[in-house]
């Protein structure tokens, strides 16, 4: 066993793991945070994305060990019931999801490209969401609500 | 056009924020103090007798609670009909496909469970495989059941006319082969359960895209009454047919294991055992003979398929029906034959999935159809429009028609800029294709097929919804309520659904055929209308008005002639809740259809409430040295009847045509004497955001006098349509009809090459 | 297989935080049962799917400051420490602008995620045949330093691939960059991967080139190939055809041609060998057509969002 710190959506937790234990499995079951999901295990669908010091990458395939002093932040820290970020709004009312499994990698990946690019092209926004495969929408949808939020914050930050 | 207040509004999804916010739970995400793992130990071959199974090295593993295998089920078989039970939940005597279920551990944690696993000994005897459905049809080869002869799981037969006199009626006459491929539905969410048996009997947190078959499963298997099984829903990861309309290995091991510990039992499936265990679509050969007149008119079909049924019959006899007693739709077809045989091979087991059995019966008929058109010299658009059926309209097996809004969707797709592109640039290698489907919606089959919706109203005037149906990603959920806010004259946040739970809701069928929108949907319309009933009855005693006279709408109740006298929904609810001794207001509903002609073994009658049409444009670019092809556009014209919720209706569309996307270009499974070779998401290849098109959907309104406020069934028809209408483009694009999915890059290069050769041999 | 895991099995991991402390650690497992990683993302699936032996202790790179740079030196060349991720080459402006291929490769590498995470070194480690950065690397004439406790070596990439999934590192070796030589073809190179998806896709074939070229002659010429022979390759004859050759049309074919005949594909679920022999003809044409018209034009054909 080993401590680690790390720094979960702006709070710092200190936990014991094992070495063999994936940041995904402590996310889960540790830190109870269910929002970013197990779909491959693989890192191939993208749906236990997370932002790691300021990178999105798939939590399944880091330790957990890795993850110590690093700073990480889930799908429950990109908004809240009260405050929606704006990629989180978008995908509300554009309908940027069905089942909602994928939802929460969509949503990290959306939120991190718009961090990085504020006005996306839509092929920009598809390399954006490549690591994430959605089975329900036909990314259709997805695209409009990420263009849509797009569109929302810079409008936001004219005015 | 009555005007609606929630009824066709893009209204956002009703679980909506609960996904964004990553706080929607899936069964995966739920875990119990005391919890137990289950892991399933699988088949290294894929047709073994198994001699022995030695778990006592498992067993005394530490942390390892319970072993079990095949004998501890006491030879209960599932299946789709009482003469097809053939699977059981662990491999009984031998196995038949690879990687099937043979013995399962319970351990304290996963690390354990898998660990234990590995401990188990298994003596296995290999006994020849066959993997080909035409090898397995041959007299010899290896028997995969003693139930059946010739490896035949299942054979249906249709004929309708003279097909024979057709033909030689015809002008000209056609046969060609066609094959499907072999894909999955492909939802992110691996299958997982949670199962707990007590004193009151089964309670199972499961993902089930039909939690009503798995109950009666459970109850048959434990030998319990159906009142002691709760399957209690989750959010679903999507399901898309076969494997969540279904039992796994998992859940019946996991229910045991808690029988056994009286602890709760979790089991989550990894990605790669579903791509190598779970059900799939099955692959088909068409054998496709048409007959037409010089103008274009079809006078006869008859398709023989050999279907691949792989190990098991799970709902094969349903597939078998659905290829051919849709494939009277869209075109008027005065003959028609069809001899559907599935076959039992080595491979996994072949099931349902989106399209089901439609997608591969009317891509032979649409593409040979085309091949016709342009024998004749008649483009692809005329000879539809010369033969697209017309509500209403009867087909020659009895389906009836009551709206259709295909000849219009052609119609609108011909005025395009992308048709008008059609047969411009193939040196370019640019192509636009065309193509039409229909679909049925509001299945109706034999058995239990009924939809219930209970609506509780609360003091306040707001209204709890209980539903027996599965919302695992359509959407049904939003658009069931705002059937019942529609009809109640409600706002969407007045009505709460509640997810299933078969102790609580009413039964229901399930979500498959595109059922839950029309049936449940008319279940709830009459749950709310009872509602409506018993409150006007308070209404009018407060207004001394006849209750006839009382309407709801905008929150409100109001006296149809005097729209001015109103009272507040809440209020009216109070009032009837507390006057006297207090009313318990309750509405129910169910849907039901009459005792209509029905022949399940002539494919006879109508196997739904009511048809979308589909008519498709694709244009592809094909890079000709390569093969390697894209889908730049796609446009629907889709007439559902009417869209309750365009947000929903499309997305679902969008899906359905990139589903189709990637049966047609991309995916398949590569198989080596049974074992799946390409089982990751890496090389079995769903399209990602980068490989596909915006899917553009245009709405056909033609309102189904069946449907709840207009409503047909919307994505099954997209993905029926979409194969056909890409491997036309790629024909416009190439000169070369392909007639085998998938249209892989390297299928087009060699197809190029060969077209190459031949141009220059002439 | 016949247990699918979802958990790794039980492991040591260290991290050092410097190469004189990874040879201790090194040392401290005899030899035995250990692996080293930087990035993770091939070490981790494979350990997840029990794919070849299990490591007992797993080494983490990732502490070793001293080896996370990018380094341009004008006249000198490019030198990538083994932790410069593979987003980092990716979205590099120098790489970009002195060798297009290799950032063209190294964005064609999983997806974003896989990126961030990826490094160079641990794609061209892990030594498969598909591997993208390699072709263009190779295409780049670059080597691999490798050090171990005894010292340092570098071997050029062509001889460090021995065979699928194979490398020449000893035991107790590790890759500590990967060096490309400053390049006379400048914008003249480019990677052309061939896969259905755009994404998260392995090569079915992968062609680099990386061209100098005076008055529509070719001056020098290197022609790296992917998934089409047990490792990543050189296709010498190619390259020998067109050396001092006019790039017509013709020499241009010619040397696809011969590409194509020197490679050496095998059938695998991702194309038939046939199929492969016949794209590394069109690709190698298509690549030094493309390297062509960016050293004519001066300007890369592809950028990345942050180079723009």
């Amino acid at each position: 066993m080993k401590q680690i710190e790390v720094t979960v959506n702006g709070k710092l937790e200190k936990i014991e793991v094992r070495p063999s234990e994936t940041l995904l499995e402590v996310i889960r079951e540790r830190l109870h945070l269910t929002g970013a999901k197990e779909g491959c295990g693989v890192g191939e669908c993208g749906a236990c994305t997370v932002i790691m010091d300021g990178l999105t990458v798939n939590s399944c395939l880091i330790l957990a060990v890795e993850a110590d002093g690093k700073s990480v932040v889930t799908v429950e820290g990109v908004g809240s019931r009260e405050k929606l970020n704006p990629v989180q709004e978008a995908f509300v009312e554009h309908g940027g999801m069905q089942c909602g499994f994928c939802t929460p990698g969509m949503i990290v990946s959306g939120t991190y490209l718009l961090e990085k690019n504020p006005r996306p092209t839509e092929d920009q926004i598809r390399e954006g969401i490549a690591g994430n495969f959605c089975r329900c929408t036909g990314y259709t949808n997805i695209i409009e609500s990420i263009e849509a939020a797009a569109g929302k914050m810079s409008e936001g930050g004219e005015s | 056009m009555q005007e609606y207040s929630v009824i066709g509004k893009p209204i956002p999804r009703v679980d909506a924020v609960e996904k964004v916010l990553g706080d929607a739970k899936f069964a995966a995400d739920f875990s119990f103090p005391g919890m137990l793992w289950c892991k399933i130990l699988r088949s290294p071959y894929a047709h073994a007798r198994i001699l022995n199974i030695d778990t006592s090295k498992a067993e005394s593993l530490p942390g390892v609670k319970a072993v079990c295998t095949g004998k501890d089920f006491n030879g209960w078989t599932w299946g789709f009909m009482p003469q097809t039970r053939d699977e059981p939940p662990l491999a009984v005597g031998k196995v038949r496909y690879f990687a099937e279920a043979v013995a399962a551990v319970a351990a304290v944690d996963e690390e354990t469970a898998e660990m234990a696993t590995e401990l188990i000994k298994v003596d296995y005897e290999e006994l020849p495989g066959v993997f080909d459905p035409e090898e397995a049809m041959k007299p010899g080869a290896p028997a995969i059941h003693d139930y059946v002869e010739n490896n035949q799981s299942w054979e249906f037969h249709m004929d309708y006319g003279d097909v024979e006199k057709a033909f030689a009626e015809s002008d000209i006459v056609r046969e060609d082969r066609f094959q499907t491929g072999k894909v999955i539905t492909g939802y992110l969410e691996p299958p997982a359960a949670i199962a707990m048996y007590d004193a009151n009997g089964i309670t199972l947190w499961g993902a089930k895209q039909s939690p009503y078959f798995v109950y009666r499963h459970l109850a048959a298997c434990f030998n319990l009454p159906l009142n002691k099984i709760r399957i209690i829903q989750p959010f679903v990861g999507a399901g898309f047919g076969g494997t969540k309309n279904d039992s796994v290995a998992g859940d019946f091991c996991s229910v045991l294991f808690s029988k056994w510990t009286g602890r709760p039992v979790k089991f989550v499936y990894s990605m790669e055992e579903v791509l190598t265990t779970a059900r799939r679509r099955h692959n088909m050969i068409i054998h496709s003979k048409m007959g037409m007149k010089k103008d274009g008119t079809i006078l006869a079909l008859q398709q023989k398929i050999i279907a691949e049924g792989g190990a098991y019959t799970a709902i094969g006899p349903l597939t078998m029906y659905l290829t051919g007693a849709m494939t009277t739709l869209p075109y008027k077809l005065p003959n028609f034959r069809h001899d559907a045989y599935r076959i039992f091979t080595n491979n996994p087991v072949s099931a349902a999935m989106r399209g089901h059995g439609v997608t591969h019966t009317r891509f032979a008929a649409e593409v040979q159809m085309d091949m016709m058109a342009e024998e004749l010299g008649i483009d692809a658009m005329d000879i539809r429009f010369k033969n697209a059926v017309k509500a209403p309209h009867e087909t020659i097996n009895r389906v009836t028609v009551k709206s259709c809004g295909l000849t219009e969707g052609l119609e609108t797709l011909k005025n395009t800029d992308t048709w008008k592109r059609r047969g411009k640039a193939s040196a370019s290698g640019r192509g636009v294709g065309l193509a039409a489907a229909s679909y049925l919606g509001g299945a109706r089959q034999l058995g239990h097929q009924s939809c219930a919706a209970l609506l509780r109203l609360c003091e306040d005037g707001t209204v709890n919804y209980l539903t027996g149906a599965t919302d695992c990603g359509q959407g049904s959920d939003t658009v069931l309520v705002q059937m019942v806010a529609e009809e109640l004259g409600l706002r969407m946040e007045d009505v709460n659904i509640k997810r299933v739970d078969t102790a609580v809701t009413p039964c229901d069928p399930g979500s498959y055929g595109s059922r839950v929108t029309i049936l449940a949907g008319a279940a709830a319309v009459k749950a709310a209308q009872d509602i409506k009933g018993q409150l006007a009855e308070f209404a009018a005693r407060e207004w001394k008005v006849q209750p006839e006279e009382i309407m709801f709408r905008d929150r409100k109740a109001f006296i149809k002639s005097r729209p001015d006298q109103s009272m507040p929904f809440g209020k009216l609810a109070k009032i009837a809740c507390y006057s006297g001794s207090g009313a318990v207001i309750m509405g129910r509903g169910y849907s039901r259809y009459g005792l209509e002609r029905y022949d399940w073994d002539k494919g006879l009658g109508n196997p739904g409430t009511s048809y979308s049409f589909t008519a498709q444009l694709a244009e592809v670019q094909v890079d000709l040295e390569t093969g390697v092809s894209r889908c730049e556009e796609t446009i629907l014209a889709h007439d559902c009847g009417r869209p309750l919720n365009p947000i929903n209706v499309h997305s679902q569309n969008h899906g359905g045509t990139i589903q189709g996307l990637g049966q047609t270009l991309y995916e398949e499974f590569l198989m080596d004497e049974g074992k799946t070779r390409n089982p990751t998401l890496t090389h079995y290849k769903m399209p990602l955001s980068t490989d596909v098109p915006r899917v553009e959907v245009i709405d056909i309104l033609t309102d189904d006098p069946d449907g709840p406020f207009g409503a047909k069934e919307a994505s099954e028809g997209c993905i029926v349509s979409t194969p056909p209408a890409v491997v036309s483009a790629l024909k416009d694009a190439t000169g070369i009809w392909f007639k085998t999915l998938p249209v892989t890059p390297e299928k087009i290069y060699w197809a190029l090459q060969e077209k190459k050769k031949q141009t220059k041999d002439k | 297989m016949t247990t699918f895991y979802r958990r790794l099995s039980e492991f040591e991991y260290l991290s050092p935080a410097g190469l004189s402390e990874l040879w201790e650690m090194m040392r401290g497992t005899n030899g035995t049962g250990y692996r080293v990683f930087a990035g993770g993302t091939d070490v981790i699936p494979n350990m997840k799917r029990r794919k070849g032996e299990v490591p007992k202790t797993l080494i983490d790179l990732k502490k070793i400051q001293e080896l996370d740079y990018i380094r341009y030196d004008s006249g000198v060349g490019l030198a990538i420490g083994a932790l410069a991720s593979v987003h980092s080459v990716a979205r590099s402006c120098l790489i970009w602008e002195h060798y297009p291929a290799l950032a063209t490769a190294a964005g064609k590498i999983g997806a974003l995620q896989i990126q961030h995470r990826a490094t160079v070194a641990g794609n061209i480690c892990n030594a498969a045949p598909s591997a993208d950065t390699a072709p263009a690397l190779l295409a780049l004439d670059a080597s691999v330093r490798c050090a171990s406790e005894a010292g340092e070596r570098t071997i050029p990439l062509k001889d460090f691939f021995t065979g699928p999934l194979q490398n020449t590192l000893a035991r107790g070796e590790i890759v500590t960059a990967i060096l490309v030589p400053e390049s006379t073809a400048g914008p003249g190179s480019c990677y052309i991967k061939l896969s259905p998806r755009q994404s998260l896709d392995l090569a079915v074939v992968g062609v680099a080139a990386s061209l100098a070229a005076l008055d529509g002659r070719c001056e020098e010429v290197r022609i790296g190939l992917g998934a089409v022979a047990p490792t990543p390759m050189r296709a010498l004859t190619a390259e020998a055809t067109l050396r001092g050759a006019q790039l017509s049309q013709e020499n241009i074919e010619r040397a696809a041609r011969a590409a194509a005949e020197e490679c050496s594909p095998r059938d695998s679920i991702r194309g038939s060998a046939a199929y492969r022999r016949a794209m590394v003809g069109v690709l190698t044409a298509r690549a030094i057509r493309q390297a062509q018209t960016a050293l004519t034009s001066g300007e890369t054909s592809q950028t990345s969002g942050d180079c723009r």
